[in-house]
């Protein structure tokens, strides 16, 4: 609580129950998530000693649209769950074209604090320079950029008068109508950073109305609670927290490292889509119909080799890269490697890092490692990987 | 391993709002300005207690003041009361030593014999009382001691020895309250007066009176 004593001068209150530290019931929700209607959510509650899930499902999603502009944040829905997922505290992943999330070096992220909003308009306006925020040093994604400016600042300021400080590990900064927040990696001078442009952030913070439960303790970028969605898998902590995954989403994919529970790499997969790209390649390929898609992929009565092996094979040729930057850089070896989001033809993909790699990819069920409450279904876990990852972050569990 | 290296969250600690419903931001002030409205309520009864008493302590001074001065007032009445009552004692003292002389003086010109002529008849002075003793400020109201003695000086002349003796007798019995029997004869000698050719005889007797005392 900020307390305003004089014009320039304010104090802060904290209040112990203020901060996501100690959280054991908490609601992991995944917004906006590319083709699906319903908002995916899960509700970890920590319970003797373990981490249970108490209800996973789809939430309705909140009246109107995430907004693009400033000008549209004065409409502010209030958001309310359904009793099984009323837990104090609610984790946010929010999937936005206007995201960042990224693997970056300080200068970098400095870079992209100073540049903002207002460069990535620049860009975009003729004869700007598209090279200059492109990040050198940069691996992973930048997705599309708002074309809006802040209010003020953007507009008062010019990018290249003020260096901005680099924000302090797990703190929050708002820089050029951008919100940062950024976590160093296991690996010296490379970090990982999220930013949401601030009227997003803001829109989503008053989501959930004060009082009610649940209220937003965290707000994630959908690829960064993804990143932590294996933290509570078996094979993951039995190998001390040293893995290499492939996360598959609708739209994209992504490869992400660790070593000893800490992150070392994330990246998208450049040149290649989604699991919708794959549904598409196989449907069009093999001429079926989508229901039948899936049973194509899980049944071995006709081989989707031809349709699956030109998807599968630039993923498998950059995890290959990885392999090898993990096992030069870092030392990590593995014998196998996760393969997350992936509803049918898993065993496809392992097949085929096997002949190329010698590489096995293992496919568990997301929800491995906790424990299900009564009547909860693990069947669509998949589907929750997002909103898993968010909760998992989101209360900070420790294994 | 720890999911917190994991945890890029966005939102700020300020704008993390409670789910509880008893909102701590509505809660707060309110407590505040109950115990603000608290405290002054308490001050006004603590300031209108101060005044009440301020008030009470001043009409206390003001009826001591008044009283102190009755009291010196009742003080020195008192004093002076006693005073007077001392004055009274002593007046008391005085009156208990009233002498009666009158009586036995209208006897005693029955028993004068015919021979006899007084020329005097007086009674000494008493010994002067120390009324102002040193070291005192206000004269004593007197008298000094309790008993006071004097004498009667009968004088006169007579033609012999016996009228006196006579005279003498006389007064032995009868004139308690003027002499008493203890007497000095302190002259008995020819005078140059002479009656009848013949020559008479003065005398002086000092008779010791009764004591005079000076008691309640």
């Amino acid at each position: 609580m900020k307390l305003q004593l004089t014009k320039d001068k304010t104090i802060e209150i904290k209040f112990p129950s203020g901060g996501a530290k100690s959280v054991s019931d908490i609601t992991g929700v995944e917004l906006f998530s590319p083709g699906e209607g319903e908002c995916p959510a899960i509700r970890l509650v920590h319970r003797k000693k373990s981490w249970h899930v108490a209800a996973s499902g789809f939430v309705k999603p909140p009246d109107g649209e995430l907004p693009m502009r400033w000008e549209d944040t004065p409409h502010q829905p209030a958001w309310e769950f359904p009793r099984d997922f009323a837990s104090p505290h609610a984790a946010l992943a929010i999937n936005s074209p206007m995201a960042t999330f990224a693997q970056s070096t300080a200068d970098a992220v400095v870079q992209d604090m100073t540049t903002g909003l207002a460069a990535q308009h620049d860009e975009r306006q003729p004869g700007g320079d598209k090279s200059s925020s492109d990040g050198k040093r940069r691996f992973g994604i930048k997705r599309e950029q708002s074309t809006q400016l802040a209010p003020k600042p953007a507009a008062k300021q010019e990018p290249s008068a003020r260096k901005p400080a680099f924000p302090s590990s797990g703190m929050p900064v708002s820089e050029n109508g951008r919100r940062f927040v950024v976590r160093p990696m296991s690996e010296e001078n490379f970090h990982l950073c999220a930013s949401l442009p601030e009227f997003q952030t803001l829109w989503l913070s008053r989501l959930l109305p004060e009082g009610k439960r649940p209220t937003a303790s965290s707000i994630q970028v959908a690829e960064s609670a993804l990143m932590a969605s294996i933290l509570l898998q078996p094979e993951f902590i039995a190998a001390d927290g040293s893995a290499l995954a492939i996360f598959a989403r609708s739209d994209a994919t992504y490869l992400a490292g660790y070593k000893k529970g800490e992150p070392v790499l994330w990246r998208r997969c450049p040149g290649v889509g989604g699991i919708l790209a794959m549904r598409d390649a196989v449907r069009k390929t093999l001429g079926l119909d989508e229901e039948l898609v899936d049973s194509v992929l899980n049944e071995s009565l006709i081989d989707p080799r031809p349709a699956l092996e030109p998807f599968v094979r630039p993923i498998l040729g950059q995890l290959s890269l990885s392999l090898d930057y993990l096992t030069g850089k870092h030392g990590l070896k593995f014998d196998h490697a996760f393969l997350m989001g992936v509803d049918a033809g898993a065993s496809h993909w392992s097949r085929y890092a096997e002949e190329s790699l010698h590489l096995r990819l293992v496919s568990p069920n997301p929800f491995d490692g906790l424990a299900l409450d009564k009547g909860v279904d693990a069947g669509d876990a998949s589907r929750h990987l997002i909103a898993l990852g968010a909760a998992i972050a989101g209360a900070e569990v420790s294994a | 391993m720890k999911a917190s290296s994991f945890h890029l969250n966005l939102l700020r600690q300020n704008e993390v709002l409670s789910s509880s419903p008893v909102r701590l931001r509505i809660m707060l002030p309110v407590g505040a300005t109950l115990a603000c409205a608290g405290l002054l309520v308490w001050w006004g009864v603590l300031f209108t207690q101060i005044i009440l008493a301020k008030t009470q302590a001043q009409g206390i001074e003001d009826d001591l003041t008044a009283k102190n001065s009755a009291h010196a007032e009742a003080i020195q009445k008192r004093d002076l009361a006693r005073e007077l009552k001392l004055q009274l004692e002593q007046l008391e003292y005085y009156k208990s030593g009233v002498r009666s002389i009158g009586e036995p003086l209208a006897k005693f010109a029955e028993v004068v014999p015919l021979r006899v002529q007084l020329k005097e008849m007086s009674i000494t002075p008493p010994k002067p009382q120390v009324l102002m003793p040193p070291g005192l400020k206000v004269p004593l109201f007197g008298p000094t001691e309790n008993v006071e003695t004097q004498k009667l000086v009968i004088a006169g002349l007579t033609t012999k020895e016996t009228p006196v003796v006579s005279l003498m007798e006389s007064l032995e019995n009868g004139f308690e309250k003027l002499v008493t029997s203890e007497h000095k004869i302190n002259s008995f000698k020819q005078d140059n007066a002479e009656i009848d050719g013949r020559k008479l005889l003065s005398f002086e007797v000092e008779y010791t009176m009764p004591e005079r005392r000076f008691a309640k």
